[in-house]
């Protein structure tokens, strides 16, 4: 028996291993990229911004969820509130659409879909597009695209991990596979559980509650003919958060215990055929669910549930046409199926629903061996809102073979959500304010009006209206140079972003509550300088090195400024105007970000530092002009310092250790999900693979 | 009768001890004084209301008015509520003027967006609204409306620069004023202060103003 399951799983793949993966420098010719264009590339040939991270970098930063690895690079940054959300070249959360496979993930919170939810313990290599690409993937690529493509090993394997850390944080993974003729499989499943941590010392309340998650993943092809394939994938993930909540309502502090459930099911049913050499078309069946509910009890007994569920169904087609060696052609589209229902909206059994109906066109010109431009453009047809029109067009040019050009121009939108469509919210807990979606808000409002419940109507109650999509114009211009040591890239961007919908003050209760609903009304720009340096210096040292340059704002709020219409004030409290070099624009967005990465790699034993730093960042508007200036509160800027370091041993056993945040950096009030210092150790064991070579 | 005139009535003394600094504009032929008035107290928190939430568990004061007079640059005891002797009330974040349903005076206000030093004549085709209490005072209460914003989340109160408050006084005078803070001592406490800090320091004002003795609308 034992024989016949040796036989079964072949020797070969590793899960956890150390071994050399060449993902840098001169292997990078290998490595292929599928979300750029939406069909495999040479990471070498792609036009626009693209940086990819492997597994291998994964593992040996000692990461366990997406956010973890993320945080490491270059322009990017988390943010907390409503979980862990990523920003892009200085946008929101709310603009980065993150796929698994190439298959949107739903379920947000006001905007954030939370990284944690996301092990990386079977990720093959994370893709990150930047720069609007709704051209291809539709709403919510504004700012850009991070896809997360997970392991299918082309050989059989078995292999279990497991760490344990502080705060009784601790990560068990399972991962195999099974590749015979004509089918194969992959499996995989993690646990983590972690008791959370309080930075803030005497509160009741966890800036870490404590969590439990369960994620499992299952994908099996079927080889139909040499032409033909067929594969379905299954993800589940639960979590469990328990919450111990204060809300401290006008001096009263009201405690509530309560536990958080969240769950993600994702399936797609993707078949793919090729006619020929020259067609391939590929149709896929995608339907996902979010189902969120929140259970609290407070001290004096009110128990309160929120409950949200949404439902995502797309069906997609594409066609690639490749004519000859110099023109290809990329065409598809689809239908999803959109629904919401929540608590928080009119009726939690009434089911919001959106449909969309869509087509792109992308075509691929290599006007010569050194130039080739892409062009596209993607059509979204929305049932409840105005349609969006996404072209994008973008060119490589390779120089000589060490230094190469890139430039691209692209649009990007984010449709409205549910949430500021349909949100008919009114918190009792906190001064009884209202927030109502649009569609909500003028009905609602109406009728109050009529019961003789409203004192006043503010102008921007006049200005509501059905909401248009937010978009976005991105301008990417970069260049990169490599040779056998080095890879440089550098790369300027701008994004001048449109109809941002924001929250308004729309009326007043006559006991003074006030009422807000969401309207078209920001504007805003990012703009700034992503440069990546990569050095090998021999076969066993490499450094890495990222800086971003970040400008943002609002040309409105620039205008008055200049105008004079916007006071601050000075030492003595007395009103005074500001000026225009005091303006940092929007919130939360540091001017200097930078990484540096040193990494000592032997055939078994592995070494690395890793220093993330953020300089100072806005976080509130302390002066009431309602503007983000010099004049208002910063968090400190901050270095964060990681280490790890590893091993891997002949019998298939390896063994990791790692130092997060070794400069025990804290701060209360603006980084409270980031703990102090600590220590992990991750085993693993390739029961099928001895030896990782 | 309406409410606000019941109030002058009802309503005892007045918090006394305010501090007032003066200083000179420098101006040429009409000098007129700057005048900073220092925790003016009004309606200061004194506790909770007995209950829980929604019913009490509220921070409340006496409910009580401070009156004062820019012309004397005094605090008025609230037994001449009913008289044009003040031009001023404040009680929270409500500051009345002595006009409409609010006083017997000839008073009234606009809020001026720009600078204290910058409105040096009242244009003359200026609007001053009255008093219609509760509902529309002529210094009109709420977030973002007249001179101050709300910060919810951190529960603080800040005066929007930029933003002074055009006086008609009782007797038909002309006066400004700038609300600088809203916190004892002219500190606003720092967003992650304790919410009994907050409570207890809020609704002391501090502002200075120029009060125009001569009847013009020249600062």
């Amino acid at each position: 028996m034992y024989k016949w399951i040796l036989l079964l799983f072949s020797p070969s793949f590793i899960t956890t291993s150390f071994a050399q993966e060449k993902d840098t420098l001169s292997g990078n010719a290998a490595i292929t990229v599928f979300t750029a264009t939406k069909t495999e590339r040479a990471l070498s040939n792609i036009a626009v911004p693209v940086q990819i991270i492997s597994q291998k970098t994964i593992q040996q930063a000692g990461s366990l969820r997406l956010s973890d690895i993320l945080a490491e690079q270059t322009g990017l940054f988390m943010t907390t509130g409503f979980g862990t959300g990523v920003s892009m070249q200085g946008l929101n959360p709310d603009y980065t659409l993150i796929l698994i496979d190439g298959e949107p993930l739903i379920g947000r919170t006001s905007g954030v879909l939370d990284l944690k939810r996301i092990t990386v313990g079977n990720i093959k290599q994370i893709e990150i597009v930047r720069g609007p690409s709704s051209s291809l993937y539709g709403s919510e690529a504004m700012a850009g695209v991070i896809n997360i493509i997970t392991d299918k090993p082309r050989k059989n394997s078995l292999g279990v991990s497991s760490r344990y850390g502080s705060f009784n944080t601790a990560d068990f993974n399972i991962k195999g596979s099974v590749r015979t003729n004509r089918i194969n499989y992959q499996g995989f499943g993690n646990y983590y559980r972690t008791d959370g941590f309080s930075i803030r010392p005497n509160s009741r309340e966890r800036s870490i509650a404590p969590i439990e998650r369960f994620t499992q993943q299952h994908n099996i092809g079927y080889r139909l003919s040499d032409r033909t394939q067929l594969s379905l994938n299954i993800r589940h993930n639960i979590e469990t958060i328990k919450n111990n909540i204060t809300v401290i309502n006008n001096g009263n502090s009201i405690n509530s215990v309560g536990v958080e459930k969240n769950k993600d099911l994702n399936a797609t049913l993707q078949l793919t055929h090729k006619i020929n050499e020259r067609f391939k078309n590929t149709t896929r069946l995608y339907g996902t669910q979010f189902n969120s509910t929140q259970e609290l009890i407070s001290d004096n007994g009110v128990p309160y549930l929120d409950a949200f569920k949404q439902q995502f169904a797309r069906i997609d087609n594409q066609t690639d046409i490749s004519f000859n060696e110099k023109l290809e052609l990329n065409i598809g589209g689809g239908y999803i199926h959109e629904t919401a229902n929540s608590t928080r909206y009119d009726n939690s059994a009434s089911i919001k629903t959106n449909r969309i109906g869509y087509a792109f066109l992308q075509s691929e010109w290599k006007a010569s061996n050194k130039l080739t431009f892409i062009g596209g453009a993607r059509y979204d047809h929305n049932e409840l809102f105005a349609a969006a029109f996404s072209p994008k067009l973008a060119l490589q040019y390779k120089i000589n073979n060490r230094f190469s050009l890139k430039a691209s121009i692209g649009r990007g939108f984010k449709a409205p959500d549910f949430r500021q469509l349909y949100l008919n919210f009114t918190n009792t807990a906190a001064g009884s304010y209202s927030v109502f979606g649009t569609v909500e808000a003028q009905k609602i409002i109406n009728e109050l009006n009529r019961l003789g419940q409203i004192s006043s109507l503010e102008p921007s109650f006049y200005q509501l209206s059905n909401l248009q999509p937010e978009f976005s114009t991105g301008f990417n211009l970069g260049i990169s140079f490599q040779n056998e040591q080095w890879q440089i890239t550098t790369n300027l961007f701008r994004n001048n972003i449109e109809n941002l919908i924001d929250s308004r003050l729309v009326a007043f209760k006559t006991g003074g509550a006030q009422i807000f609903s969401y309207l078209n009304v920001k504007n805003a720009f990012t703009q700034g300088i992503e440069t990546d340096v990569k050095f090998r210096y021999n076969q066993y040292w490499s450094f890495s090195a990222g800086y971003q340059f970040l400008l943002t704002g609002d040309q409105s709020e620039i205008n008055a400024i200049n105008d004079g219409k916007v006071f601050t004030r000075d030492q003595n409290g007395f009103s005074r105007r500001l000026s225009r070099s005091e303006y940092v624009g929007l919130p939360n967005r540091s001017k200097h970000m930078a990484n540096l990465k040193v990494q000592y790699d032997h055939q078994s034993y592995f070494a690395n530092a890793r220093a993330v730093y953020r300089s100072k960042w806005a976080t509130l508007d302390t002066d009431g002009n309602g503007i983000y200036n010099t004049n208002d509160a910063f968090a400190q800027g901050f270095l964060q310092l990681n280490m790890a370091t590893g091993k891997s041993f002949n019998n298939g056993l390896s063994i990791q250790t790692g130092i997060d945040n070794l400069l025990n950096y804290t701060d209360v009030i603006n980084l409270p999900t980031l703990p102090g210092r600590i220590f992990y150790l991750t085993l693993s064991y390739n029961i099928l693979n001895k030896n990782p070579k | 009768m309406n409410k606000m005139k019941q109030l002058f009535f009802v309503f005892g003394i007045a918090v006394s001890l305010v501090a007032c600094t003066k200083e000179d504009t420098g101006g040429s032929n009409t000098v007129v004084e700057t005048i900073t008035v220092k925790d003016l107290p009004a309606d200061t928190i004194i506790g909770i209301t007995p209950g829980a939430p929604p019913t009490g568990g509220f921070p409340f004061g006496a409910g009580r008015y401070t009156f004062y007079s820019l012309e004397t640059n005094k605090i008025i005891p609230a037994s001449d509520s009913a008289s044009n002797k003040w031009d001023l009330a404040f009680r929270g974040t409500t500051i009345a003027t002595n006009s409409g349903n609010s006083g017997p005076g000839a008073g009234g206000a606009f809020v001026f967006v720009g600078l204290f030093n910058d409105l040096k004549t009242i244009p003359a085709d200026s609007t001053f609204r009255i008093d219609n209490a509760p509902t529309a005072y002529a210094i009109p209460v709420g977030s973002n409306r007249a001179w101050y914003v709300y910060d919810g989340i951190n529960q603080l109160l800040n005066p929007i620069p930029g933003r002074v408050l055009v006086i008609r006084t009782a007797t038909g005078k002309f006066a400004k004023v700038e609300i600088l803070n809203y916190y004892k001592g002219g500190v606003t406490p720092t967003a992650t202060a304790s919410e009994t800090i907050k409570l207890r320091t809020q609704r002391f004002y501090t502002f200075r103003f120029s009060y125009q003795p001569n009847g013009t609308k020249t600062f």
